[in-house]
């Protein structure tokens, strides 16, 4: 329940702070994305149903938060979810080079998934400066990523012990 | 295959539902609306959020305009009489060229059938993922918002309505890859089709190498795929590429609006008229 609340919490409050608070000010690839973050933690160290429930919101607040078509940010993000679970399940991650690695591998390859759908579809909205703040973003919200859920990994390791 | 699927169902349960996510992106369910009202949920939490955010925001540029910008103001105030006086006189240049075009329409009979609606509203946030760029209005269905309706700035088009929500309304903007609109050059009156390609960017597609378009040339949205209003400015050419061995010239419009900066717009409650639909009506 604990675990519940924080990643519900963290994943609200970065979600809003990055979407109504910092967006105008702030370049689209200096802001973490926080519900990914949470998604992906909640799959690589909460394990069982509770995993799942606290994926659900942040999943819910990507979806609001980005104009993709109805749903498709949602099924996605729980895509990512189950997909970081089996890397949670198949590796063990208890290093930070093997998490960056981890992170990196899922925020690129989600990127490309949706890249490659929008070339598909005829939409070419992508250069090679955009090319570059997305690899910005990346190595930004990576490098966020492994203190956080080490942190949050120990303490969660000390609350079960 | 009992021990693969228990081995495995975790990653068949992620390929599954990104499958179903990239059916839903290419083409969107219509069943998927009755899970509407989780959505619409999910909005209202975050509206405290984005309503104190605004309050705030508001609140600063307040403070800044009525106080601290007041500096050097008397300078400004003369600048602008002087504009002031300058777009009187072209005003009463203009006044007989609209009138003549006024007759000219009556001529024709081109009319506009529907009286044009708009509403203000203000932008609360952006669309921070990498690959769609939409903005968020704090007004939303309740106030007569739908979806594809347009949305304008005195200065240019911004986009089109995506989603709307009770509170709250998604909108595509006209650099987002996904928008395509009918314009024409204004001086030549050459058609196009505008595409987004994300900056602050659009492209004309389908532009042959015989039309006249040049640099500067002011592109406007010219009504007749009933996207968006008739006239509404979508920016201003930067470059013209004719390259020899393609069939259509490569054209590239800034927008006339800068999407970061821009803090209220107007959506245009009724969708434009077709004219030539209109006329037969």
């Amino acid at each position: 329940m604990r675990y519940f609340l924080v990643l519900l919490a963290s994943s609200y409050l970065g979600a809003s702070l990055c979407v109504w608070g910092l967006s105008g000010l702030v370049p689209w690839f200096l802001l973490p994305d926080f519900p990914f973050l949470a998604i992906v933690f909640s799959g690589l160290f909460v394990p069982g149903i509770g995993g799942f429930l606290c994926a659900l919101p942040p999943a819910l607040f990507r979806e609001i938060t980005t104009s993709a078509p109805s749903w498709s940010m949602f099924l996605g993000s729980m895509a990512l979810y189950f997909a970081s679970r089996e890397i949670g399940r198949r590796f063990h991650l208890r290093n930070e080079p093997a998490l960056l690695s981890a992170v990196v591998s899922l925020l690129a390859t989600e990127s490309f998934s949706v890249l490659l759908l929008l070339s598909l579809s005829g939409a070419r909205p992508f250069s090679f400066l955009w090319g570059a703040q997305e690899a910005v973003r990346i190595a930004w919200t990576s490098l966020i990523a492994v203190p956080l859920f080490l942190d949050l990994s120990v303490r969660w390791r000390r609350v079960r012990e | 295959m009992r021990s693969f699927f228990r081995n495995w169902w975790r990653l068949l349960v992620a390929v599954a539902l990104l499958v179903a996510a990239i059916q839903i992106f290419v083409r969107p369910s219509k069943a998927l609306e009755r899970a509407e009202p989780v959505r619409a949920a999910g909005v209202v939490l975050f509206r405290p959020f984005y309503s104190v955010a605004d309050f705030l925001r508001g609140g600063m540029s307040g403070i800044w305009s009525r106080y601290i910008a007041l500096v050097g103001v008397s300078r400004e105030n003369e600048r602008l009489r002087k504009e002031v006086m300058d777009l009187r006189e072209r005003l009463h240049e203009t006044r007989d060229a609209v009138l003549e075009n006024r007759r000219l329409k009556d001529l024709l009979r081109y009319s506009e059938t529907v009286e044009r609606r708009a509403l203000g509203a203000r932008v609360v946030g952006h669309d921070v993922s990498p690959w769609f760029r939409a903005i968020f209005l704090g007004t939303g269905s309740e106030a007569g918002i739908e979806d594809g309706m347009s949305v304008v700035t005195p200065y240019g088009a911004v986009g089109r309505i995506h989603k709307s929500h009770p509170g709250l309304s998604e909108v595509l903007l006209v650099t987002d890859g996904r928008f395509a609109a009918d314009v024409m050059v204004e001086r030549s009156r050459v058609r196009a089709i505008a595409e987004g390609v994300g900056g602050n960017f659009c492209r004309l597609k389908y532009v042959s190498p015989a039309h006249d378009v040049a640099v500067g040339d002011r592109i406007v949205f010219s009504g007749f795929d009933g996207s968006m209003p008739k006239g509404v400015l979508l920016g201003t050419v930067v470059s013209v590429d004719r390259p020899k061995e393609s069939l259509f010239q490569k054209v590239k419009v800034q927008c006339a609006v800068n999407f970061q900066d821009v803090e209220e717009v107007m959506v245009i409650l009724s969708r434009p008229s077709v004219p030539f639909r209109a006329g037969k009506e």
